[in-house]
């Protein structure tokens, strides 16, 4: 640990900290743009700039350095005795001087003369560090009287667009497609202040490649201003009109920390969250973009029912009574319970304990989404599995006593022999092969729960409308083993209802005795009853979610 | 009158003396030879820096100080020969690297004798088709003559030279640039530390030299460091206890262009002042000295009152200028200094690299402000404002007096100060490009400030006499700090 003055505070740090970090983790702000904690440091936005101290022999005092440091660069370590400042100090470090705050207003000159100001139309405003640092340590108004640079508007790639006016050539864009995603699209064009991001181009401006790699999104979130934006997140509102809860991806089984952005009428976006063991800074294209099916207007928001070979609308009473009617006549061992991949581990506890518990079949299986590709990058993978639960269901599935949890060709064998099918689904756009078709048509009654119409609904008897991971709160288990909470953002759209909600009627309405209130509490029956699940509680969990030993 | 002293441009006008045979014929390679037959490498570093030779691209750092930072224990380590001579103002590489290419190569190799290197790269701008040209063909020669490649002369020494020529780019000049550039990159300057001494070309240890310092090394080595030390000052720096020597040993190759009778490239001890220099240049061309740019176009300009500064490292760093290539740049009573500005700052902002902010858009900037001055679109001329002191009635307030404000040259000298601070000395940029760009921005605006603001009062570019022009020494910031160190001898 390296004991350093910062200001007026003594602090310590670890070794090998960077200034910034370590004024952050004491809540001092070092404004920066091109630093980025999971890039390299070319400092060259000079934004950063603090003022260290050290001993000056002639003088046998201690002194300002003669020229400003960069804190992005200046890392603090233990010094040796004999080098110590002050006896004690291995670094003196000051970023509140007067002559650092004029470097900064000075800087932010510079930043600002050739920007458009177009905030007003700008989707950064609001959570833009250009804004909010000139707001805080810059100039109050501008010098600049000579011509803007006038660099054109790019479409760089499916979903990002570039407005070179707003660029502050942090180059942090450029650093992330060659570090991260290692695909090294971007890079610079011109010199001095012509310099430009773009994609390489033929002489007559056709773009050779474009940035379409599955990490592209989060060149957006990494730059500082406007420049980059995200074509499906454009014009659509005001940073400060969403709310935001932090959540987990539900694309794929990595469980890459989220935050989900919503109104009340619908998820906006998601965002990554720092995650240092899971995802760092970033989230694929495929989970950042793939939650419209959240609000699309093809959401189931009824139970459907199959009157006359169709499936129609009905009330959920109706549903319900149909539902326990048929499951009453039927002995055990022809129901099978199908859990779900994509639904939480609550879902999946309440289902099995349904199972064993009031339908007293230990015959359960497990469903999910089809698997897709695995795409490596230098610092990123995206898993082949495309549920976030894939691990925490099937355990929890099997938690109860004699429970067998049956999947692939074993599961569809199963169910073609069965009469009453209760399959959870959750999967959007899941497509059934033939067999699998087949296994599914041959079975009596086919309750499906499920949020969107789909190639499974499309074989129910009966439909249950059930939420999607932004309408239900819950933890997910992904591939290697950490529990981490989703959490519930918007409504469920008409009368669709949380899926262990559903079951938990269902149980009751059979004679069940569950009844439980929330997920947490589903949680703390988890941690009682599952094995390895003893801390995964709600509480325990928190944002940082917790790994299972 | 001042005499030319030819050591590194002796031979230069002997013709074929770019043949291996011709050269040879001059003691040509009798310097590396008598390095190898009778020094060990250590020694060789040793008289180097007691020869006190300063490296001549420009920021003047002690070459034998240079290398005793290169860590000996990291292999490989590399020579970069900084040929991307292209500071305006200066052209003494080019003769060398045209004329006397076999000179430099054996300079490269006693400097990879002294410092056990084995790969050097000639990094050469590349406008210099002839000089790449005739140094490719002198390489060539030295392999066929056993004077590079795999064990030169029998002493397991093995030295390879490759030549890379630049794409033009100014600040590719500056050591990290150069490196960037030769690794293949974007040609902007890095972050120092680590310096390339520790941490250089593909990231290992690197010696980069100037074609000039390299040159030098022979003459050390064939004359010793005695005859070296002869030639130009030694002053002392008397902020140390005893005070400490401060060598501007040997030549220099002093590039004259400008106002001057017979411009070109002179080789002179160090410490003659801009006087003797403009004498062995053919004398003024025109009736007076305006100004004289010392070391290239990026350094502070001397006005006529500061003609006996002496034009060594030293004396120049006191002046508040710098000797940096040697590039200098005479002009006479018909130039107009905004003007020059101009010229200069269009330079700059066009070679900016971009890479950090307050050059990217400072640069063109401070271009701007000039521009428009010379447009004779000064903004509205001068305005003027009341004066706050200590008013007639004993307070704080407007003393009824009132000042004027020439608001354009108050901007320039902001906007190029906080570029780099031309008074502390400070830069807030990556590389010491911001400084080349402040330098001349303030020094021209302080010293010749009656002309710009005759610019800006007439709307248009205004000659000034000389006299009138300048602004007298009392005024003039650099000249209180000027004086002419004691010379260690006289200690």
């Amino acid at each position: 640990m390296a004991f350093v003055k910062l200001n007026d505070l003594e602090i310590e740090v670890e070794d090998g900290t960077n200034v910034v970090e370590a004024a952050r983790q004491h809540g001092i702000e070092v404004p920066h743009y091109c630093y980025h904690p999971g890039l390299s440091r070319p400092a060259n936005c000079r934004m950063c700039l603090v003022e260290p101290h050290e001993f000056f022999p002639p003088a046998g005092a201690i002194v300002p350095a003669r020229q400003l440091a960069t804190g992005c660069t200046t890392v603090l370590r233990t010094a040796p005795p004999e080098r110590k400042l002050d006896g004690k100090y291995d670094s003196i470090v000051y970023t509140d001087s007067p002559r650092v705050k004029k470097a900064r207003e000075d800087i932010l000159e510079f930043l600002l003369v050739h920007h458009p100001l177009d905030c007003p139309v700008c989707d950064q405003a609001g959570e833009c560090d250009l804004q909010d640092y000139s707001y805080r340590h810059g100039h109050d108004k501008s010098r600049y009287l000579e011509v803007k640079n006038v660099p054109p508007k790019k479409d760089l790639g499916p979903d990002v667009l570039l407005y070179s006016t707003r660029c502050v050539v942090c180059t942090r864009c450029i650093r992330f497609a060659e570090e991260v995603s290692g695909t090294g699209e971007l890079g610079l064009i011109n010199r001095g202040s012509h310099d430009e991001i773009d994609i390489p181009r033929s002489h007559e401006g056709v773009p050779l490649q474009v940035l379409d790699n599955k990490l592209a999104g989060n060149v957006v979130d990494i730059c500082p201003v406007g420049a980059l934006i995200s074509k499906d997140f454009l014009f659509k509102s005001r940073p400060w009109f969403m709310e935001k809860a932090d959540s987990v991806c539900s694309g794929c089984s990595v469980g890459c920390n989220i935050t989900v952005e919503y109104k009340a009428d619908g998820v906006y976006r998601l965002k990554p969250r720092f995650h240092e063991d899971i995802n760092q800074h970033w989230m694929c294209d495929d989970g950042r973009l793939g939650y419209h099916y959240v609000n699309s207007d093809d959401r189931l928001q009824l139970p459907l029912k199959r009157v006359d070979d169709e499936l129609s609308p009905t009330h959920w009473a109706d549903a319900i009574a149909t539902i326990t009617e048929k499951l009453s006549e039927v002995e055990a061992e022809d129901i099978v319970v199908i859990g779900s991949a994509q639904g939480t581990n609550e879902d999946n506890y309440v289902l099995q304990q349904f199972a064993h518990d009031v339908l007293k079949t230990t015959q359960l299986g497990l469903f999910g989404q089809s698997p897709g590709e695995e795409h490596k990058f230098p610092q990123f993978t995206i898993e082949a599995d495309k549920n976030p639960n894939t691990a925490g269901a099937r355990t929890i599935l099997g938690s109860a006593n004699g429970n067998v949890v049956l999947e692939g060709d074993a599961l569809w064998e199963k169910v073609s022999n069965a009469k009453v099918v209760y399959l959870v689904s959750g999967a959007s756009e899941r497509t059934l092969e033939d067999a699998e078709k087949a296994a599914l048509e041959s079975v009596d009654f086919l309750i499906v729960q499920d949020v969107l119409p789909s190639e499974v609904t499309q074989v129910a008897d009966i439909v249950l409308p059930g939420t999607t991971f932004a309408e239900k709160d819950g933890t997910f288990t992904n591939s290697t083993g950490w529990v981490q909470r989703i959490r519930k953002t918007i409504d469920p759209p008409g009368e669709a209802r949380i899926d262990w909600e559903i079951t938990q009627q269902l149980a009751k309405q059979l004679g069940g005795e569950m009844n439980y209130h929330f997920a947490g509490e589903i949680a703390l029956a988890i941690a009682e009853n599952v094995p390895g699940y003893a801390d995964a509680t709600h509480q325990k969990i928190g944002d940082a979610g917790i790994k299972l030993t | 009158m001042v005499e030319e002293k030819r050591i590194l441009y002796e031979h230069l006008d002997v013709p074929d003396i770019n043949t291996f045979d011709v050269f040879r014929q001059y003691d040509g390679y009798k310097g590396f030879e008598k390095a190898i037959a009778e020094y060990q490498p250590e020694e060789i570093a040793k008289m180097v820096l007691d020869s006190g030779l300063k490296g001549r691209g420009g920021a003047g750092f002690s070459t034998g100080e240079k290398w005793s930072f290169v860590p000996r224990d990291i292999e490989p380590r590399y020579l970069c020969c900084n040929a991307d001579e292209s500071e305006p103002g200066t052209f003494s590489n080019r003769y060398v690297l045209e004329k006397n290419p076999h000179l430099l190569i054996e300079g490269i190799l006693i400097c990879c004798y002294a410092m056990g290197i084995e790969t050097t790269y000639v990094y050469i701008r590349g406008e210099f088709t002839l000089g790449k040209k005739m140094l490719d063909a002198a390489i060539k020669e030295a392999y066929e003559q056993g004077y590079l490649g795999e064990d030169i002369r029998g002493t397991g020494l093995n030295v390879n030279i490759y030549t890379h020529p630049g794409a033009g780019a100014y600040i590719c000049g500056e050591e990290t640039g150069l490196i960037e550039s030769l690794e293949g990159k974007r040609g902007q300057p890095r972050n120092k530390p680590p310096f390339p001494a520790v941490e250089g070309v593909f990231r290992k240890p690197t010696v980069v030299q100037n074609v000039e310092t390299l040159c030098n090394l022979p003459f050390i080595v064939s004359n010793g460091v005695e005859w070296y030390t002869q030639m130009g000052p030694t002053y002392a720096d008397t902020r140390f206890d005893p005070p400490k020597p401060d060598a501007n040993t040997g030549t220099k190759l002093y590039c004259i262009s400008g106002d001057v009778n017979e411009p070109g490239v002179y080789e002179l001890e160090l410490g003659l002042t801009c006087t003797e220099l403009i004498e062995v240049a053919g004398g003024l061309r025109g009736e007076e000295v305006k100004a004289v740019i010392p070391g290239g176009s990026s350094a502070p300009i001397l006005t006529h009152y500061e003609l006996d500064t002496r034009l060594d490292f030293t004396s120049l760093t006191l002046a508040k200028s710098m000797l940096g290539s040697g590039g200098i740049i005479v002009m006479n009573e018909t130039r107009n200094i905004v003007d020059c500005l101009l010229n200069i700052m269009k330079f700059y902002a066009h070679e900016s690299c971009g890479q950090c902010t307050p050059c990217r858009w400072g640069t063109p900037w401070v271009r701007d402000i000039v521009q428009r001055i010379a447009d004779g679109n000064g903004r509205q001329s001068t305005i003027t404002r009341p004066k706050f002191g200590i008013a007639e009635n004993g307070r704080w307030g407007d003393t009824g007096e009132t000042e004027e404000i020439y608001e354009d040259l108050d901007l320039l000298e902001s906007v190029a100060n906080n570029i780099a601070n031309v008074d502390t000395m400070t830069w807030n940029t990556i590389c010491v490009f911001g400084i080349a760009v402040s330098w001349p921005a303030v020094s021209y605006m302080r010293k010749f400030r009656p002309e710009f603001e005759a610019a800006i009062r007439e709307s248009k570019l205004v000659t000034l006499p000389v006299a009138e022009a300048t602004v007298p020494p009392e005024e003039n910031y650099a000249y209180q700090q000027r004086f002419v160190p004691k010379e260690f001898a006289d200690l």
